[in-house]
């Protein structure tokens, strides 16, 4: 039960709640409709429409009838409003004689333009990666009614990559999650530990999914949360559940993301020698602060950053170690990478997740540098978490899990987030689990990983 | 990079046009100040130099072949000092000193051997008795025995891809033995002033048409459904894909190393795309730092080489390496295309990469950073080792690296090698 998880997009849109999904029809609906936007429509492309047509006007009669009622508790919301201001600046003038008539029928009459932008957005994508998905904006009216504001608030920073690296969105999630938690009420005859998953969770983990492909980590955390969920009995007191889920969310936030940081900085700073030159590559969090702290710790080293231009995170983490007095060479981009390579004793990347088989999934590039650096002989540690640790994903190229880059993607150019390291690139991974040598490879961290309970559980 | 391609670099023939124009010493010094601004780069330094020369050789008061040879590398010397980053100018250079050297030996040849070279004549036409009893008999009057060897190998390889080196070689005897037995030196000096304006006649038109001959091994290099990446691809790469495209249906991966510009409005590669989906051919443009994510969906990464030295390696524009580095760890084929006036008689410098662009384009210090405090380091050329290049396809046909020696032999004079006499101020 656990396994199957909301981690998995396609899982997740399969599951949906059970209650009558009022929008929800119009996402899955929108993939097969979307042909019926072209100027030129076969007969299989109008029946889709006619078809779509007919979809749209069941749902904005049902809409209609429940308006009054069930819409009431989400509109009228502060956040909601302001998410869906902002979707109406978006949305560009086209609808706006539309927008000020009642919002909910608008909704509908919207569904459409709304589907055309995204069309767009799709159909320029190379066929051969046509099967990578993007994050997307979603307008906050377009979003599923049970969705709570807070969790609405996070997709939207994710799609737009305000949340943007793998612990920044979980914890976000987390304590959207808890908002959710202290807002829920068990309804009559139901009881917490069969409600809530299905009823209240899921929900938003659709949507959070369909703003942007969750990260490993939010599937992780999402499977002990709802593990934990159902380890409730069914007469549980929903205060004791309640009580129970927050303080494991608040714990799990502790022990699994700052306490991690601290460790992993701790014990990859003691990797770092006197005289070393550090290679990296963007700008990492864990790697950032593994630099400040053997800094402070009093080592004497200097670190070449190789920036990606497309990101320019780096240039903000080479002044932020240049102002802590570390000497910094900055390289704009990797066209710089043989120099920088042959320059450094070691090289420390920041991942965004390691896979089953000990593939590195990090920003694109973060391969090209681990190949340079291991075939020069330099030591390569990759720096990681493990809740970012995916016990189940097999990745061997950088195509079987990634996603399309949306600013960069029109059809002049195009661009992927991720890329795959594979493990014979690495010398060795720090995670907060070990002691800090740097010498255990991913799948000695794997298969720890694997024999250990979740310390959440407990 | 190289924004001097386009911008304000004034276009081959505006440049050839205004160095004709001037006193030879004007047009020199011209074409130092546009080496050193940057503003001639790659291909275009290998057909201005020869243009250079060819004044050097035309205009210059000489009255021997050494006081020749002189000009030729004080010039030359010059000219590689101004552009160290663009060691195709020495190829050039170097060509040319091998070239007076081939005409003076062979005009020397002509004056003093005048009834054995007339016998030789006939002899020469059919290459295989050519060669048995041509050496023995000339070797004691010429002088370096080495250089006859290689001045024969010289016109051996260029008869066999130039057709008009094959007129030359067989032209240059013929003009000595028409010339009167009493020639005086003068004279003779005037034929070897031709001969040399000929011959590097012939390098301009070799240089000119090195582009479309290794495009005409497109379609060998290409086949249909091919995934090619080109890495910020030059005049050579650009015709190539289009050749290959005219042929097969494949699909073109282009790179650049940056952001496009999305404030100037431009659009990445626009003709060179325009062309490839005239036929067809279609085109992604991977708007992408690292290319390892890439590189499972392509089959073949070709790279334009600015240089490709004697080792093999290759002078690249910055982040090529990237792309060779990231085929060959995925067993790709990396091939290199660049003619034979691009290969580069030396060893590459340990520093090859040491050349930097500005910085102010990549860092903001608004933010308040003394400028000082981070070093930038935004290289401007790359190196590829060879063990990354499967093949290189010049004009004379692809090639491995193990011929390369040979084709550096045929080339250039082994005393023409160092010519610059600071090889290591060189980088």
């Amino acid at each position: 039960m656990a396994t199957e998880s909301a981690v998995a997009p396609g899982a997740a849109l399969a599951a949906p709640a059970g209650n009558q999904p009022v929008s929800t029809p119009a996402p899955t609906t929108a993939p097969a409709a979307t042909p019926a936007e072209a100027p030129k429509l076969t007969p299989a492309q109008l029946k889709a429409k006619a078809k779509e047509e007919k979809a749209a006007r069941r749902a904005q009669a049902k809409e209609v009838k429940a308006a009054s009622g069930v819409q009431a508790p989400t509109a009228p919301d502060a956040k909601g409003g302001k998410g869906k201001g902002k979707q109406d600046g978006s949305q560009a003038g086209q609808q706006s004689q539309k927008s000020a008539l009642a919002h909910r029928p608008s909704v509908s009459g919207r569904r459409p333009s709304f589907h055309v932008v995204e069309k767009d957005t799709r159909s320029v994508i190379p066929e051969c990666f046509s099967h990578v998905p993007m994050a997307k904006r979603i307008p906050t009216a377009h979003a599923h009614k049970d969705v709570h504001p807070a969790v609405l608030a996070v997709g939207q920073q994710m799609a737009a990559f305000t949340l943007k690296d793998s612990i920044a969105r979980l914890q976000a999630t987390l304590l959207a999650f808890k908002k959710v938690l202290e807002a829920y009420e068990t309804p009559k005859g139901n009881s917490l530990s069969r409600h809530f998953v299905p009823h209240v969770l899921n929900p938003q983990i659709e949507y959070l999914t369909e703003c942007r492909p969750m990260c490993f980590s939010m599937g992780n955390a999402i499977r002990i949360l709802k593990a934990k969920v159902n380890s409730f009995d069914i007469d549980t007191p929903e205060e004791e559940a309640k009580e129970g889920l927050l303080e494991m969310i608040d714990l799990f936030i502790k022990e699994r993301i700052n306490l991690a940081e601290f460790v992993i900085a701790r014990n990859a700073a003691k990797t770092i020698e006197d005289g070393a030159a550090i290679l990296t590559y963007g700008r990492h969090r864990l790697v950032e602060k593994t630099l400040l702290r053997a800094k402070r710790d009093g080592k004497v080293f200097s670190v070449s950053v190789i920036d990606d231009p497309y990101d320019n995170g780096g240039q903000e983490m080479a002044k932020s170690l240049s102002r802590a007095g570390i000497p910094v060479f900055y390289s704009p981009n990797l066209g710089g990478l043989r120099a920088e390579v042959q320059r450094a004793t070691n090289v420390l990347l920041g991942v965004e997740a390691i896979f089953a088989n000990g593939s590195l999934y990090g920003a694109a590039g973060t391969a090209d540098v681990a190949v340079a650096a291991k075939t020069a002989s330099k030591r390569v540690i990759a720096l990681c978490e493990t809740i970012n640790f995916d016990r189940e994903r097999v990745s061997v190229d950088a195509l079987t899990y990634n996603e399309i880059d949306p600013e960069q993607n029109s059809a002049e150019h195009f661009r992927l987030l991720f890329d795959t390291t594979r493990d014979y690139y690495l010398n060795g991974v720090i995670t907060e689990f070990e002691s800090g040598t740097g010498n255990s490879p991913a799948q000695a961290i794997l298969a720890l990983l694997r024999k250990q309970e979740d310390p959440a559980l407990n | 990079m190289a924004p001097s391609r386009t911008g304000h670099a004034p276009t081959m023939e505006k440049l050839v046009k205004s160095l004709k124009g001037q006193l030879l010493e004007a047009s020199i010094d011209s074409y130092i100040h546009l080496l050193k601004r940057r503003q001639v780069t790659g291909d275009d330094c290998a057909e201005a130099t020869a243009h250079i020369l060819r004044q050097v050789v035309a205009k210059s008061k000489w009255s021997d072949v050494d006081q020749l040879l002189n000009a030729v590398q004080s010039v030359g010397s010059r000219l590689v000092q101004a552009a160290p980053q663009e060691p195709v100018i020495g190829n050039i250079v170097r060509r040319v000193m091998g070239l007076i050297r081939d005409e003076a030996s062979e005009e020397r040849n002509a004056d003093e051997t005048m009834s054995e070279s007339i016998s030789e004549l006939p002899a020469l036409a059919p290459p295989t008795t050519a060669v048995h009893p041509a050496r023995p008999q000339p070797t004691p009057f010429r002088p370096p025995p080495l250089s006859s060897v290689t001045s024969f190998h010289v016109s051996r390889s260029k008869s066999m891809f130039n057709l008009l080196s094959v007129a030359d070689t067989m032209h240059s005897p013929q003009t000595g033995a028409s010339t009167p037995m009493s020639q005086a030196q003068p004279t003779s000096m005037n034929s070897l002033r031709s001969e040399v304006l000929d011959g590097i006649e012939e390098i301009m038109d070799e240089i000119s048409q090195a582009d479309d001959q290794i495009a005409s091994f497109a379609e060998i290099q290409i086949n249909p459904t091919d995934n090619v990446l080109a890495y910020l691809p030059s005049r050579t790469v650009e015709r190539f894909l289009i050749k290959a495209a005219a042929k097969r249906k494949y699909t073109v991966f282009l790179v650049s190393l940056d952001p496009p510009n999305t404030h100037s409005g431009e659009v990445p590669f626009a003709a060179l795309r325009k062309k490839l989906n005239s036929y067809g051919v279609k085109t992604i443009i991977l708007a992408s730092n690292g290319l390892m994510a890439y590189m499972s969906r392509v089959n073949k990464v070709v790279i334009g080489a600015k240089v490709v030295y004697q080792n093999g390696g290759l002078l690249v524009e910055s982040g090529a390496s990237v792309a060779a580095q990231a085929a060959h760890a995925l067993s790709r084929q990396v091939i290199a295309l660049g003619g034979v006036y691009k290969f580069c008689p030396e060893d590459p410098s340990d520093n090859i990469a040491g050349e930097k662009g500005a910085s102010s384009t990549y860092v903001s210090y608004s933010d308040g950073l003394k400028v000082d405090a981070l070093e930038v380091e935004n290289t401007v050329v790359d190196y590829v080792p060879p063990e990354l290049v499967d093949v290189y396809l010049t004009n004379l046909g692809p090639q491995t690296r193990h011929h390369l020696a040979t084709i550096m032999a045929d080339h250039y004079k082994p005393e023409d090698v160092g010519f610059s006499l600071h090889p290591g101020e060189l980088y």
